[in-house]
């Protein structure tokens, strides 16, 4: 009897301490992640591209799973992991699969008060100090290739605007009740890159980027917010005695009111910015000097009207960027085509070997995007992005910008609307300065919510036009203009199923000075270059949405480029594709 | 804050902000970089009857509307020398660009009337004008200088292989750079590489230049015919303080150039054709020993005690076959006017 009693008595505990374990786990560990299957088949249009060099077509693809473990060891700290497993088509038996650490971070809060972050971090701070801007073709591009654009985002890490960075975040506040409601602060210091080899004796420094930010509101209609951000390479790190240094620092002032129908607000922020280089280090007692030091600032007044019902939004504003105004973490580029990447597809086309200008591949090909922090200002094309490559934060422009969004009540109807006339503030090449325009907007039309169908069917169509001219001698006059349509329908056929055709034309042309930049940013020649251009993309495809987040993409697609007068050759491509994309 | 006082506040700051537009531009002007070529003020010279011999000099004067590469050549029309100033500017100032009467390279300008070309790099434009050179410039303005106008000197020492073939080892008056005199040196050693060597005591206490301004220029013969590829001559420079020039009487030998001395090295490959005059920064030699770490190779002009000029060429017997093609030519690294400048080149002088 004594015996079975035990018997019974370790049969329990070990049953319940069981079931208390596995519960701990529930509490404790939680999972959540990304699943995508890709899969795309390129062919070239040999009866229009003259390239008996190339593969006729071309196949790959592979299926990928991130799983994000989420673990809560005590109540105050979470530590993340990202693992991703990947495995490309073609590969067997493990040849073939790459399994790594995509992210890691521990965070927490320390006494109930003071938030931290260690590890893989996404920062932001104000448009002028620390921001992601979005890439260009990508503002009203149509719902056809958000597929493309969510896989572009989410493999180089672009939320939300921010900059993914590796290091140490605090934020904590305070609420008063007197003279200021409350005060926010936030500090952060990351390595955006670590000491590299250059060669065999050589070895480039750590590049470090600091900061922190300051925000009150002083009472419910005034805010006011600071930032600080300091980009900088610690010499002693590498071989090198040049260190570069741009530390910015801005404030605005926010103004609010509302009432039962609409809210206002106006923005006023200005900042200066200065970036140098240190020598340091130097021996024999030689001091440390500072080189191609340079200062700048910028200004804007920015308003905004909201309906409350949402049915119109309206910002209008006046902005002066200084020629010399630098900004490492706002005005990095997602785009750098000095980089010397080159497209996935075909890469090098014709039976002359030429290297193929991409358009399609911005949309599509994730790989050309960039996630490190620049110290002087990257390459732009001024075909795709002229007015402002560098986003807001783009030097030596003074101008204004209205934008608009409205939709009627049952949003029937929706559109946008983005116009901004820039100058620059002094010349390029020449005392004369250019002029730029901006005129884009996209309108939609619900015609499921017009005639009140259970399935959606919709219309939507965008147009994007860039200008940009400069008078005075011909020598050194430009003309240059580009535009981009976007057509597309989507029609649900039966219950989630969707078939979708888009179109998309981009046209550009005229004459540009390309600008060429030393290592330390200064203007060393402009290379004058003729445009004439015209790309397009036809698509046609299904979609089925299993659930928010989770949905099979089919589609084909044909694209290619026409040039006049240019040195590439035109190209035709086309391309079918599947994604199957879970969210988990 | 009423909308009055916003809309004056923000009229101020866009009044502001338009006063720091600054009225230069960025980067290279693109009219110098694209713009056609024009030439604003066409060129005058300052001195078109020039006595180089009293010092005078000739300026040049010319004005475009961009920087451009230009060339200005100088050509006598009996001697055929050729002087050649070049420069990157949108002006030739006549303050800065000046002709002293030196050509860029050997034969040298005698009373002659010169012609004048003004170029432009990738322009068609071509400038040309006349001048009348009253009197030559002289070469015997420097600190120290050995022409063998009076012979060797008394002090000199003169070694030479005595097995060798053809040695001239000897002051000749047959085709000198400047003056009568030249010291010809050359002959045929074929298995071994040193023919022989010129020593010359010399010293010049007074200088006080340091080594990048010192310069030591040398007018050297080669092969007029069939080439000897592998002929060179090395300047020795001893700047040995403490043991007298010829302390062993015995070996035909300066004793200014053991391991043992701070000596320093200029080599000089011979291969061209005829006369030219070369210049060498004495900051540009090298030490000859510079692993004896009992030597303080310090470099100081104003303690040097002898020049040696040696001949040297590639061995090309059957014995010692290094340059097996020369066999049987003769060396020939004739040796005139040496003469040491401060601050320049005696051609740029």
């Amino acid at each position: 009897m004594k015996r079975s009693l035990i018997l019974i008595l370790a049969f329990f505990g070990i049953f319940f301490s069981d079931i208390f374990l596995y519960a701990q786990m529930n509490d404790n560990i939680w999972f959540d992640g990304l699943s995508r299957s890709y899969f795309v088949r390129d062919a070239v249009d040999k009866s229009q591209t003259n390239d008996t060099l190339s593969a006729r077509n071309i196949s790959n693809g592979y299926n990928l799973l991130d799983l994000n473990t989420h673990v809560n060891p005590i109540k105050d700290i979470e530590i993340f992991a990202q693992l991703r497993i990947r495995n490309s088509f073609g590969s067997f038996f493990g040849s073939g699969t790459e399994i790594n650490v995509r992210q890691l971070r521990a965070k927490g809060v320390i006494n109930n008060k003071i938030r931290f972050s260690v590890g893989d971090l996404f920062l932001k701070q104000s448009k002028f100090t620390l921001f992601n801007y979005n890439e260009e073709l990508s503002d009203y591009e149509n719902d056809m290739l958000k597929a493309y654009r969510d896989i572009i985002h989410y493999e180089n890490f672009y939320t939300e605007n921010r900059w993914r960075l590796q290091g140490i975040q605090t934020d904590f506040s305070y609420e008063f009740d007197q003279y200021i409601r409350n005060l926010s602060f936030d500090f952060f210091v990351t390595r955006p890159s670590g000491s590299l080899q250059i060669n065999e004796s050589t070895y480039s420094s750590d590049l470090l980027l600091s900061g922190g930010s300051m925000v009150s509101e002083i009472n419910k209609r005034i805010k006011l917010s600071a930032n600080h951000i300091n980009l900088f390479e610690l010499a002693s790190s590498g071989t090198q005695n040049i260190s570069v240094r741009n530390p910015v620092n801005d404030m605005s002032i926010l103004h609010h009111f509302s009432n039962e129908k609409y809210h206002i607000e106006q923005k006023l922020q200005t900042g200066f910015s200065r970036r140098y280089w240190l020598n340091s280090e130097l021996g024999d007692g030689i001091p440390d000097s500072i080189s191609n030091d340079i200062k700048g600032m910028y200004f804007e007044i920015d308003n905004k009207f909201v309906k409350k019902d949402s049915s119109l939004l309206l910002s209008l504003g006046y902005r002066y960027v200084d020629p010399n105004f630098r900004s490492s973490g706002a005005q990095t580029r997602r785009l750098d085509y000095a980089a010397g990447k080159i497209n996935r597809i075909y890469p090098i086309y014709t039976n002359m070997s030429l290297i193929r200008q991409p358009l399609f591949d911005l949309v599509s090909d994730d790989q050309l995007y960039n996630q490190d922090i620049s110290s002087t200002l990257m390459v732009f094309n001024p075909i795709y992005s002229n007015v402002l490559p560098y986003g807001d934060a783009t030097p030596n422009r003074v101008g204004v910008y209205l934008k608009a969004k409205s939709t009627n009540q049952n949003k029937v109807f929706l559109s946008k609307i983005n116009a901004a006339y820039f100058q620059e503030v002094i010349g390029q090449g020449t005392e004369e300065k250019r002029d730029f325009g901006l005129l884009k907007g996209s309108f939609k039309i619900n015609f499921h919510r017009w005639l009140n169908w259970e399935k959606e069917l919709s219309f939507s169509t965008s147009s994007e036009s860039e200008f940009t001219s400069r008078g005075g001698k011909t020598v050194s006059s430009v003309d240059l203009f580009s535009h981009q349509m976007n057509v597309f329908v989507n029609a649900e056929l039966i219950n989630r199923f969707f078939i979708q055709t888009s179109y998309k034309l981009f046209t550009a042309s005229g004459n540009e000075f390309l600008t060429q930049r030393d290592n330390y940013g200064n203007i060393t020649y402009f290379t004058s270059t003729q445009i004439d251009q015209k790309d397009h993309m036809l698509s046609f495809g299904t979609l089925y949405k299993f659930r928010e987040n989770v949905y099979a993409n089919l589609r084909h697609s044909w694209w290619g480029s026409k040039f006049t007068d240019q040195p590439f050759l035109d190209y035709n491509y086309n391309r079918l594709i599947l994604i199957l994309s879970v969210k988990l | 804050m009423n909308i009055k006082t916003k809309f004056i506040l923000f009229l101020v700051s866009t009044f502001f902000l338009k006063g720091c537009t600054k009225i230069e531009f960025e980067g290279p002007s693109i009219d110098n970089l694209y713009g056609d070529f024009e030439i604003i003020v066409p060129l005058s010279i300052t001195n078109t009857n020039p006595s180089f011999a009293s010092n005078e000099q000739v300026g040049f004067h010319c004005e475009f509307n961009k920087p451009v590469q230009w060339k200005i050549s100088i050509l006598g029309l009996s001697t055929g020398a050729l002087r050649e100033i070049t420069g990157f500017s949108n002006i030739i100032d006549s303050n800065v660009v000046i002709w002293s009467g030196s050509p860029s390279q050997v034969p040298f300008f005698s009373e002659e009337v010169c012609s004048i070309e003004l170029t432009f790099e990738n322009e068609l434009d071509t400038i040309k004008e006349n001048l009348n050179i009253a009197s030559a410039k002289t070469y015997e303005n420097g600190v120290w200088l050995e022409d063998f106008e009076d012979g060797l000197p008394t002090n000199a020492l003169v070694y030479y292989n005595p097995d060798g073939g053809g040695m001239t080892f000897s002051v000749s008056n047959d085709d000198a750079l400047l003056g009568s005199n030249y010291f010809k040196m050359g002959g045929r050693v074929n298995w071994d590489w040193a023919l022989g060597n010129l020593d010359l005591p010399l010293n010049i206490t007074n200088v006080s230049q340091n080594s990048d301004d010192l310069f030591i220029n040398i007018g050297i013969l080669s092969d007029l015919q069939d080439l000897h590829t592998g002929q060179f001559i090395n300047i020795l420079i001893s700047e040995e303080t403490n043991t007298p020039f010829n302390d062993n009487p015995n070996n035909n030998a300066s004793d200014l150039f053991e391991p043992s001395m701070e000596v320093y090295k200029m080599k000089v490959p011979v291969d061209w054709d005829g006369w030219q005059l070369k210049s060498f920064r004495y900051s540009d030699f090298e030490p000859v020993t510079p692993n004896n770490q009992s030597i303080n190779f310090s470099m100081n002009p104003s303690e040097i005690r002898a020049i040696r000029i040696t001949c040297l060429a590639c061995p090309s017997s059957s014995g010692n076959p290094v340059c097996p093609e020369n066999f049987g030519k003769d060396v020939r690294t004739d040796i005139d006017h040496i003469i040491f400048t401060q601050n320049s080149s005696l051609l740029d002088q």
